[in-house]
């Protein structure tokens, strides 16, 4: 959002025209016109920041070299916060679809092949745009095609279910024909989907109906969400030297802040596939 | 000193219960003047009250007026001051024990000593009375509480007097509720459908606060079965892969709203789901997409010079982020940080509560 524009950034997305299929006839005499429409998407953009006070007397001391392994923490923290804020968000915004595919008779069920078929094709009947172009097959051992694909953001602790759909439309990560579009968290694929596995992924513990986990699974197209950023101001690492704390300059402090807003920029592009697992592996 | 301290006084009415107060740091002492117990002395009233971390959560110290009405201190351990770092989704209380839930409209629950008050939001878990039998339809969805009939009683709104359902009793195996610890960090967004009234325009109740406002853009995801699948924004059979969406003509309540889609002739909504459909069940959501709004809130007596969004809670009171002004209607971030007066020292509704928090540069332990 460019500076000076004010607290909330607004997103125009024109809405579809009715398509001319009536011929116009011999009669001369122009249809009526059609009022061309847009939504309109508001985000408020909002502020975010930590720090640390460090005394002298650590800068002086310490072997580490604390300024820089604290720097260090402090940018992590700051891009954990920028994905926590958006993962937290996308769980609030976004519709949810309950997997009823798997067997283990809870709500949400685990997942089962079919709950991919139903979230693909629910994104793929409302226009939303793949992430991924498919790798074609290869005459290599153990490997198949891929389609090309929508993204799902999965929780790590999902694996072992993943497995355990292999032979039944699953594909390692390791068995794409090429490894070259692959992202270093792709845990593999099914049908149209591509799996990224993180373990900051959304879960709510014990709220199935059974009480067992429930996770948050995004399939999300393209258009689905946009995460956006002040202008100029998009990450600041802030060093104060002891200089400026006190009358005997004892403490240095270091601190990030940043801003940012998100919206879901296209709802029908986007679905939080709620599961369960297969079965507690006690991880 | 004090280079690194945070201070912060101010004034906070009484709800009567659970009060928040959202501050810029979560503190580690709280002093708390009850103007309104200290100008009228009654027995069981705390003008004064303190609070240090080093106690622990929910405790605090004060001074409350015997019969005579004379000052004499006592401490609490529950329900005092509590802080609250509301930044993370999906958290939740304490697991508790359903014992009974009746089969009505809205549903009562029987939980010892649940400690909710009207306008927490809860899920529940299981809800099996038998394998085949109970109310488990709704396990999953957050509810707003609407009434609490005393300590061990409170109440949702859902149709549960259906032929489906049937009544809880006996504390069955696996019902459980928990409170949803922060459920609105990010508003408006998802809200879960309890009933759908059709006509020329179509009012929406919600199970729980949906934070919309009169001009905001909504779609719906309805299964097909619970009926009123022709709200559903795709497929448009008119305009291919164009969504179908409507407007909030009137918020009547923080639960109902009033959407200007005609749904005369629209297949009737159904709540009444089989014990047998659960395991995969969907549930019917509402869902935020924009807005026609152009304006921020506005000014009140009570408020801010420029007021942030706010947001209309169970029982008609209105929340305010802790941002500043933003269009109605906008997506916003409603993390907050702070403490809670607990229900032990909040004194009676509309008190007068006037309170300094600290966090201290220097703390030993």
């Amino acid at each position: 959002m460019p500076a000076n524009g004010g607290t909330t950034c607004r997103f125009m997305r024109p809405r579809a025209l009715q398509p001319p299929t009536v011929q116009l006839g011999n009669s001369g005499i122009d249809p009526p016109a059609q009022v061309p429409q847009r939504d309109i998407i508001d985000a408020q953009m909002a502020f975010f920041g930590t720090g640390c006070i460090i005394n002298e007397q650590v800068i002086l001391q310490d072997q580490e070299g604390v300024l820089a392994w604290v720097s260090e923490r402090l940018a992590v923290a700051m891009r954990q916060a920028e994905d926590l804020i958006l993962r937290d968000y996308i769980v609030s915004a976004a519709s949810e679809i309950n997997a009823g595919g798997g067997s283990n008779s809870d709500n949400p069920t685990n997942l089962g092949i079919s709950d991919f078929s139903l979230v693909a094709t629910t994104l793929d009947t409302n226009n939303a745009y793949k992430f991924m172009s498919g790798i074609e097959g290869m005459n290599r051992h153990g490997t198949g095609p891929v389609r090309s694909a929508y993204f799902m953001l999965s929780s790590t602790e999902l694996q072992t279910d993943f497995d355990s759909l292999v032979g039944q439309g699953f594909l390692s990560q390791w068995n794409y024909p090429t490894n070259a579009s692959a992202l270093p968290s792709e845990y593999g694929s099914v049908f149209n989907i591509r799996i990224l596995t993180s373990s900051e992924a959304p879960v709510a513990r014990g709220a199935s109906a059974n009480s067992g986990d429930v996770y948050y699974n995004t399939v999300l197209g393209k258009q689905a969400i946009t995460h956006i950023n002040q202008d100029g101001y998009s990450m600041n690492l802030i060093y104060r030297d002891p200089y400026y704390s006190g009358m005997l300059a004892q403490n240095a402090t270091l601190a990030v802040k940043f801003a940012q807003a998100q919206a879901l920029t296209q709802d029908t592009a986007i679905r939080n596939l709620l599961c369960t697992r297969l079965a507690n592996l006690g991880v | 000193m004090a280079e690194y301290s945070r201070l912060a006084k101010g004034t906070v009415s009484s709800t009567g219960g659970m009060t928040p107060v959202k501050l810029p740091f979560v503190p580690d002492f709280v002093e708390i003047i009850n103007y309104t117990a200290a100008a009228t002395p009654a027995s069981g009233g705390k003008p004064f009250i303190r609070w240090d971390a080093n106690m622990g959560q929910g405790y605090a110290v004060y001074e409350t007026f015997n019969a005579t009405p004379v000052l004499t201190s006592a401490v609490t351990t529950t329900n005092g001051i509590s802080t609250f770092y509301a930044g993370l989704a999906l958290q939740y209380g304490a697991r508790q024990q359903i014992i009974g839930a009746t089969k009505a409209d809205p549903i009562v629950f029987n939980v010892t000593a649940h400690g909710y008050q009207v306008g927490d939001v809860v899920i529940f878990e299981g809800l099996y009375q038998t394998s085949t039998t109970g109310m488990p339809q709704i396990a999953g969805m957050p509810f707003v509480i609407t009434a609490v009939g005393d300590a061990d009683h409170f109440t949702v709104k859902w149709n549960g007097n259906q032929s489906n359902y049937t009544a809880l009793s006996g504390s069955p195996s696996g019902a459980y509720v928990k409170k949803v610890l922060y459920p609105f960090l990010y508003e408006p967004g998802v809200s879960f459908i309890e009933a759908i009234t059709t006509g020329t325009t179509t009012t929406i109740v919600t199970t729980a606060p949906h934070n919309l406002v009169v001009g905001q853009e909504v779609a719906f995801r309805i299964p097909s079965s619970w009926g009123t699948t022709e709200l559903n924004s795709l497929p448009n059979n008119i305009i291919p892969g164009s969504p179908k969406y409507g407007y909030v003509v009137t918020v009547t309540d923080a639960r109902t709203v009033v959407v200007n889609i005609n749904s005369t002739g629209y297949t009737a909504y159904n709540s009444n789901q089989t014990v047998a459909s659960v395991p995969g069940l969907n549930f019917p959501q509402m869902v935020a997409v924009g807005d026609v709004n152009t304006g921020g809130w506005p000014i009140t007596s009570t408020s801010v010079l420029y007021p942030p969004p706010t947001f209309l809670r169970e029982g008609g009171s209105y929340s305010p982020t802790i941002n500043g002004p933003a269009i109605q209607g906008a997506f916003v971030n409603n993390t907050s940080q702070g403490f809670i007066i607990g229900s032990t020292i909040a004194g009676a509704a509309s008190d007068v509560l006037y309170y300094r928090a600290f966090l201290h540069d220097y703390s030993n332990p």
